[in-house]
């Protein structure tokens, strides 16, 4: 097709204002199709099996220790009496972070007409949404009496005529977590629509026909389809932006809101959201950088998209970097004996290797993101987006662990240390959310193809290599 | 059947009336439209055959739907009421029995609650004279012992199991064989006891078998204080110490606040002489000379530290001091004897000095106390110095008691080696155990033909016994005792004996061979002699009733102090070299939880923190930081939740050891501190494994202090659990306390410690308001809020100045509320359950620290951080002001724990209730799913019985026992903590508002509601009450000056409020200077660049601009 179009005489814009394009190489609409829905397509490759297995086998672990820790007691796990709360809300509050990226880059920036979205957004929801899936396992299995975990939902139970208790932050998180949830995947569902249709199109047999076409809706591309879908999508877009800063603030307020120094903190709630998209970006390029090779998506994951999103990394790493230069501080313009001792175990306490870990890994390292080499190269990238995610998992670590083991009375300071079940568990979640990561880009796809053709000058009318211009009706 | 109204008889004549037109025609379909008095299908049931038939189905199918109810559990078997219910017994109330526990030479008088016929919490008796209704740990854990799973519960012979009759038949037949040659080589083994009874068939017995032995054990012996106090004063008396009157109480290595014997009620006395009032009010003054850091040292207001063997110079040179000031005639010899002593080294002149002019300024107001420990001559200095400062008569009375004559353990190995003894009767005790090791008890005491003992368990002196009877425990069985006043005090069973154990006076009463040998009727024959015949009766049940027999206490004698004697004694003694690193002093000391090892099985004392050292389930090696560092030991001190220590092995005169080392603060250097009762061969689940066994290097010439040790290191580490990791106060005023002079400046200083208020809401009076106004506070529609309404108002007020930190309310707390014990793994990841926990912290120096204590618990905030942060409402206020806890609708999140300040709230990680014991040494929990309990898959088992879980029948069916049935057995996964014995406060609610009937009058008085831990505090610190009524005690001592709230800044507002601790150390004494007149807590505090604001108005403005946080 596109060759078939004659270029009309325009004045090109100078090379150094030309923006890179978002799909790489003059992919044409065909080959997106064609490239997105053979990975669904295609036979299984051998790397998706080395990555399933024990992805799946790590699953059924978490399934096994979880019925362990229902069957015996939260005493299995390292948490004890000053530090009640351990690797269960560490890892809650990692994976609900890690599951932030997503619904900014489908609902944020797709209000912001940030184009470049559409190669990523669809792998994000999918991160976000089963990241969040493993952060929901964990307050639930972390009570004490897990049977009961359904009192904290309004509805009348045993209890008589007694609510939850909404004054609170759990009660808060029940309920930002499962709007959270909800929406992310009903949003991340709408946005399937017209690709399950593609691939239903385009399907050989009666199975996948029959499949695709009962979760594509009987869609037929119609001018109204597009129509309602893109109103659908747009309302959808806008409820999840508030979520996106809603979720994290709330989480935060869990600790925000009670009184244990370290915790009593307002800068929290904005940075908790800079942390959890930080993270989150960190995730996405873990996922990102090597799927662009494995299923050949280098020419509509470019170069470009990994540069924006290094720069959002390294934006939101400085802001992580300004709170914890401010709770420093804050603590010590307090004047308060306790808080001023709180920051100071952090940063010499018997955990101070935690704080250290955290400050280098989320404050110094995405520093070197300034730089355009370093943003170009994938082996270096792919190393510090695992460092951010290791840094972010630390920075809970501080907030949790560092400020429960010493806090008011030093009669009761004590010292944290996990059991395997907490190790193991946490390994588990990972098994879990591979499992439905690789089988999402196993059977769906997993790059948005109708919005990826919107954005590629063939789709663009007023292009010059615009579909229209080459006289096609559309 | 129904009932139709008949139809008018008609009238055979005269006429007729009809009511209708149908009437007149009398058509049958009329007549059965009468018949009919419901509409159609209603009176088909009017048949009384098939109505019955309809109420049998019915009845039939709601039984059957009964059958599965929970509700409606008959049980199957044939029960059968109370013919004639017992006297003053009603179901489901618990009823009160007036008993005492004996121990050692004298006895705890005490009333015990008796649940359905179960014992479940001893109490101290009130009405006693000499008792405030305290008691020790000890008395309060002793419950735990009569449900002991492992307690012996058979007669055997050689191990094997023989029927009662044919034991019992045994010690008749023994009597039997006794009598024609007088009791040749019959001998017997016995405990320390205070009982007229045992000491009346002791002398039939010594009448009708002249010949037979008496010889007397116990591995730590209070009798030593008798013994010395005859040798003084050429009598035989026992002094009696009455520190309530004693201004000045100087201890020579006497922890008469911890290990000493009748601690509580010298506590109480102590105690008495600490609570102060007013400023101006005058506080005691304690002197302590240890080794060891014990409770007394903790509490004292000054402390020396020195080796063991050094306190006889120490107590020497005071002595010498004091003897010569005070111009005693006679006291020549024995002054040139004090000075040859020469002086202890390290010791500063300075601190003998003043402590003797201290006591000399207060004759007759000072006191004197040796420890049981230390050798008799430092008891003769003890009582020559408080005989030369006029004490004897006035703080020391000497009491005329008579102790029947015994002789020693070792003269019965002599005797055994000899091949002299035909019949050895041990009774209590244990002595395979804890006899001296040189005299290799388990191997001599099978020497004796025929060895018959009655022991609690069946233990390392079972196996070396021919006949075992099983003892029953003392509040199963009949007996009296003395308390150490003299007090006859009654023995009172309040159940059977569970496994038919027997007491030692029927042992006696049968080898007597007394006629009536019921203990009831040896009891009733000795009580005889107390009373005038003709009130007997009445007397027995005055007796019975109220606990004690009146005015029976020991009458004081007045002796004079042998001075020559005392001499002789003191002359002999030659003071051994200062110890060094290689040889170092070794100190036996009686352990403050499992004692002499009697209650090593006992879990709830196995998991009371030690009061100093706050070491679970065992006893370690201490030595002092600078001793370890000496001989290279490396032992990590902070907070960890697996405490690695190097094991260290001790030889003394060529016997060894190996037990886990451990820095104590303020030990005397090249010193290690052995507690006995750990490391048993032979014990029950609790005990297994827990320890190591001191009684392996003690030997009967050294029996409190060796010589000469040597300490090694192995080379290999083991793991010790503590219930308190951090030691130090860092500076922050949580225990607040100043030296009298400061006191007396600064009356306010304990608010003058306040954080400067945060700027914010202020409320009309000025006080800050919070944020969220609590409902409870919300005036309803007739003006008046929920807590306005409310008649009481709970608080509760802890004197930090009475508390010595002895830790007895931990153990009522834990016999009061259920609380489960969890396992040494469990405690060393701070999982322990107490809900009162004693803090104890050193400030200063580690050489010569001040030792804080403060008992922690919950605090029921009136503004409570717990309560908001719980989703499911599981933790709320009620109008009187407790905070309360739902466990029902508790579903485990923590967050309330990780919210409370105080950090008192403690959560059921495991389903503590209903593991079984084998368990407590973890390592972890066993999975239900892979685990058998009695022979059957675990998850089946509970799905049988869920209430029962995996406790094997055994354990279960004995343990259940001890609960308290008014407090709930929590769950795993639940959140639990003080509910200031709600149980308790309902309770009286309950019986004021019957009282009070209509007059509305429904006020529970004050002093009516004891929590379990005030009940048993022998120092009076803890007292709860109402703070609505202005005048309850509790009201008073929160008007206190040196009343403060611990975090009040935060604006929690607790109910429980501390009085500050004040310290009366003498300004002339060396370390007054040193520390400035300031409490080293203090001092802590101003070095962080606190002072004492302006205590006319505390709190306001407290160093606010220097802070620079307005």
């Amino acid at each position: 097709m596109a060759e078939a179009v004659t270029r009309l005489n325009l004045q090109a814009p100078p090379p150094e204002l030309e923006r890179e394009p978002l799909v790489g190489n003059q992919r044409s609409i065909g080959w997106i199709s064609d490239r997105v829905a053979g990975i669904v397509e295609g036979k299984t490759p051998r790397w998706w099996w080395a990555a399933f297995i024990p992805s799946f086998l790590c699953m059924s672990m978490l399934g096994a220790l979880l019925l362990y820790k229902i069957t015996i007691g939260v005493g299995t796990w390292g948490n004890n009496h000053p530090v009640m709360w351990g690797w269960d809300i560490i890892n809650f509050v990692w994976w609900i972070g890690i599951g932030h990226a997503g619904t900014l880059i489908s609902a944020i920036l797709f209000l912001l007409r940030q184009r470049w979205r559409t190669a990523v957004n669809r792998a994000a929801e999918a991160m976000t949404i089963f990241a969040v899936m493993c952060a929901g396992l964990y307050p639930l299995l972390h009570i004490g009496r897990e049977w009961l975990g359904w009192w904290l939902l309004p509805i009348p139970n045993a209890n008589g005529p007694i609510w939850p208790q909404f004054r609170s932050p759990l009660m808060w998180d029940v309920f930002a977590v499962s709007t959270y949830f909800t929406v992310s995947v009903l949003f991340w569902y709408v946005g399937l629509i017209p690709d399950l249709a593609v691939v239903r199109d385009r399907a050989r047999t009666k199975i996948r026909k029959f499949l695709y076409g009962l979760f594509a809706l009987g869609w037929t591309g119609s001018n109204r389809n597009w129509s309602n879908y893109e109103k659908a999508y747009l309302i959808l877009a806008g409820l999840s932006t508030p979520l996106v800063l809603s979720v994290h603030s709330i989480v935060s307020l869990d600790f925000a809101v009670s009184q244990v120094p370290g915790w009593h903190t307002t800068i929290f709630p904005p940075y908790f959201v800079a942390g959890a998209i930080f993270s989150g970006f960190g995730m996405v390029l873990t996922l990102l950088i090597p799927l662009r090779s494995m299923c050949k998506l280098e020419d509509v994951i470019t170069m470009r998209h990994i540069d924006l999103m290094c720069k959002v990394t390294l934006a939101t790493g400085s802001i992580v970097g300004y709170a914890y230069i401010m709770e420093l501080f804050i603590a010590w313009y307090s004047g308060s004996e306790y808080e001023r001792y709180a920051f100071m175990n952090r940063v010499a306490g018997p955990y101070a290797w935690g704080y250290w870990i955290m400050m280098s890994c989320n404050v110094l390292v995405p520093q070197v993101f300034w730089f355009k080499k370093i943003r170009q190269n994938l082996i270096i990238v792919f190393i510090i987006s695992i460092l951010v995610n290791i840094g972010m998992w630390f920075e809970r670590f501080v907030i949790i662990v560092i400020s429960l083991h010493r806090e008011f009375l030093p009669g009761n300071w004590g010292y944290f240390k996990p059991t395997w079940v907490d190790i193991c568990t946490y390994i588990g979640t990972f098994g879990l959310f591979f499992t439905c990561f690789l089988l999402f880009m196993r059977f769906l796809p997993m790059i948005a193809v109708s919005e990826v053709k919107g954005v590629t000058p063939q789709g663009d009318p007023h292009h010059p290599m615009g579909g229209a211009k080459a006289g096609e009706h559309h | 059947m129904k009932t139709i109204p008949p139809l008018c008889p008609e009238p055979e004549t005269g006429p007729k009336y009809w009511r209708s037109l149908d009437q007149l025609a009398d058509t049958p379909e009329f007549r059965q439209w009468v018949e009919r008095e419901f509409p159609a299908g209603a009176s088909e049931f009017a048949d009384p055959v098939s109505r019955r038939h309809f109420v049998k189905i019915m009845s039939a199918s709601f039984l059957l739907a009964g059958m599965g109810l929970v509700g409606c559990r008959r049980p199957e078997e044939k029960i059968l009421p109370f013919g004639k219910a017992p006297e003053g017994y009603i179901h489901g109330m618990p009823q009160f029995f007036a008993t005492a526990m004996p121990i050692r030479g004298s006895a705890i008088p005490l009333v015990a609650r008796s649940n359905d016929g179960r014992p479940t919490k001893v109490e101290g008796n009130s009405l006693h004279s000499d008792s405030n209704g305290g008691t020790d740990r000890f008395a309060q854990a002793s419950v735990l012992d009569l449900y002991d799973v492992d307690r012996a519960m058979r007669f055997t012979k050689r191990g094997d199991t023989v029927s009662r009759e044919v034991a019992l038949g045994f010690l008749n037949q023994l009597s039997r064989e006794a009598s024609p040659n007088g009791g040749q080589g019959l001998c017997f083994l016995l405990d320390r006891s205070s009982s007229s009874s045992r000491h009346r068939l002791q002398g039939l017995i010594a009448k009708k078998f002249p010949k037979a032995r008496w010889f007397a054990y116990e591995p730590v012996d209070f009798d030593l204080h008798r013994q010395a106090a005859t040798a003084a004063f050429g009598k035989p008396v026992r002094p009696h110490y009455h520190l309530d009157r004693a201004r000045i109480i100087l201890s020579l290595d006497s922890d008469f606040i911890g290990s000493e014997g009748d601690a509580y009620r010298l506590i109480r006395g102590f105690s008495k002489g600490r609570r102060i009032q007013k400023s101006e009010d005058s506080l005691n003054r304690l002197y302590a000379v240890e080794s060891l850091m014990t409770l007394t040292g903790a509490n004292a207001d000054h402390r020396l530290r020195v080796p063991p063997s050094a306190v006889v110079q120490v107590a020497a040179q005071i002595g010498a001091e004091v003897l010569s000031q005070a111009g005693i005639g006679d006291a020549g010899e024995i002054r040139s004897a004090l000075s040859r002593l020469g002086q202890a080294a390290g010791v500063k002149p300075e601190w003998v000095r003043e402590c003797a002019s201290d006591l000399l300024a207060h004759k007759g107001q000072s006191v004197v106390m040796a420890g049981y420990g230390q050798p008799l001559a430092v008891h003769l200095i003890a009582q020559a110095i408080n005989t030369a400062l006029g004490n004897v008569g006035k703080t020391v009375q000497l009491l005329n008691i008579d102790e029947p004559a015994a002789e020693n353990i070792a003269e019965l190995a002599k005797a055994l080696n000899a091949g002299q003894v035909e019949a050895l009767v041990v009774i209590g005790g244990n002595p395979a155990y804890n006899a001296p090791a040189d005299l290799n008890w388990s191997q001599t005491q099978r020497k004796a033909k025929t060895v018959v003992r009655l022991g609690y368990y069946e233990d390392e002196t079972f196996a070396a016994s021919d006949w075992h009877l099983p003892l029953a425990h003392y509040l199963e069985s009949w007996g009296d005792a003395r308390t150490s006043d003299g007090t006859l005090v009654p023995v009172q069973p309040l159940i059977e004996p569970l496994f038919g154990g027997i007491t030692e006076l029927e042992v006696l009463a049968r080898i007597g061979g007394l006629e009536k040998t019921s203990p009831y009727d040896v009891v009733r024959e000795t009580f005889r002699a107390f009373v005038p015949a003709g009130d007997f009766e009445e007397a027995w049940k005055k007796f019975l009733h109220d606990g004690f027999l009146a005015n029976s206490a020991a009458k004081p004698v007045d002796a004079e102090f042998d001075w020559g004697a005392a001499a002789k004694t003191i002359v002999a003694v030659t003071p051994s070299a200062a110890p060094s690193r290689d040889k170092l002093e070794v100190v036996f000391h009686r352990d403050s939880r499992v004692d002499d090892g009697r209650y090593n099985n006992n879990g709830w004392l196995q998991e009371l923190p030690d009061p100093v050292t706050k070491i679970v389930w065992e006893n370690v090696i201490l030595l002092s930081k600078k001793t370890a560092g000496e001989l290279g030991l490396v032992i990590v001190d902070r907070e960890n939740n697996n405490l690695q220590v190097p094991l260290v092995r001790i030889a003394v005169d060529g016997r060894e050891l190996e037990g886990p080392a451990w820095i104590q603060p303020g030990m005397a250097d090249n010193v290690v501190a052995l507690a006995l009762g750990y490391g048993r061969v032979q014990t029950g689940r609790v005990g297994k494994g827990t320890g190591y066994d001191a009684y392996r290097v003690r030997s009967s010439s050294a029996p409190y202090i060796a010589v000469g040790a040597k300490l090694t290191s192995v080379g290999k580490l083991h793991q010790i659990a503590t219930t308190q990791n951090h030691w130090a106060m860092e500076g922050r005023p949580i225990i607040r306390e100043a030296n009298l002079e400061q006191y007396r400046q600064h009356p306010n200083f304990a608010k003058g410690m306040n954080m400067h208020e945060p700027p914010g809401l202020k409320d009309a009076e000025g006080r800050p308001e919070s944020l969220y106004p609590n409902p409870l506070d919300i005036p309803g529609r007739d003006g008046k809020s929920p807590r306005e309404h409310a008649v009481h108002s709970w608080g509760m007020s802890i004197d930090l100045n009475a508390c010595v930190g002895c830790s007895a309310c931990m153990m009522a707390c834990q016999s009061e509320n259920n609380i489960p014990i969890v396992g040494k793994d469990q405690v060393s990841r701070n999982r322990e359950m107490h809900w009162i926990r004693i803090d104890r912290y050193y400030t200063g120096s580690v050489e010569d620290p001040q030792v804080v204590n403060q008992p922690m618990l919950c605090q029921h905030c009136e503004s409570a951080p717990c309560e908001s942060v719980c989703p499911v409402n599981a933790t709320v206020h009620d109008n009187e002001g407790l905070n309360v806890m739902a466990y029902n609708r508790c579903v485990g999140t923590r967050y309330c724990s990780n919210n409370c300040p105080y950090k008192v709230r403690r959560f059921n990680y495991f389903d503590y209730n209903r593991r079984p014991l084998e368990l407590l040494n973890g390592p972890i929990y066993t999975s239900p799913l892979t685990h058998k309990v009695d022979g059957e898959w675990e998850l089946a088992r509970w799905w049988k019985n869920p209430d029962k879980g995996i406790r094997p029948d055994n354990e279960w069916e004995l343990l259940k026992l001890v609960k308290n049935p008014d407090v709930t057995v929590r769950m795993r996964g639940v959140m639990e903590k003080c509910t200031f014995c709600l149980q308790r406060i309902e309770g009286a609610k309950i019986a004021q508002k019957v009282k009070a009937g209509p007059s509305g009058d429904i006020e529970v008085p004050d002093g009516t509601i004891k929590t379990a831990c005030q009940q048993a505090c022998p120092a009076e610190a803890i007292v709860f009450g109402n703070l609505k009524d202005p005048d309850s005690r509790v009201s008073q001592l929160k008007k206190q000056e040196r009343d403060y709230t611990v975090l009040e800044f935060l604006l929690t507002k607790p109910r429980l409020t501390y009085l500050a601790r004040v310290r009366n150390p003498n300004p002339a004494m060396p370390d007054y200077k040193e520390r400035d007149g300031k409490p080293e807590s203090f001092r802590e505090w101003e070095k962080k660049g606190n002072t004492l604001g302006d205590l006319e108005n505390p709190g306001a403005a407290h160093g606010g601009e220097k802070k620079g946080a307005h």
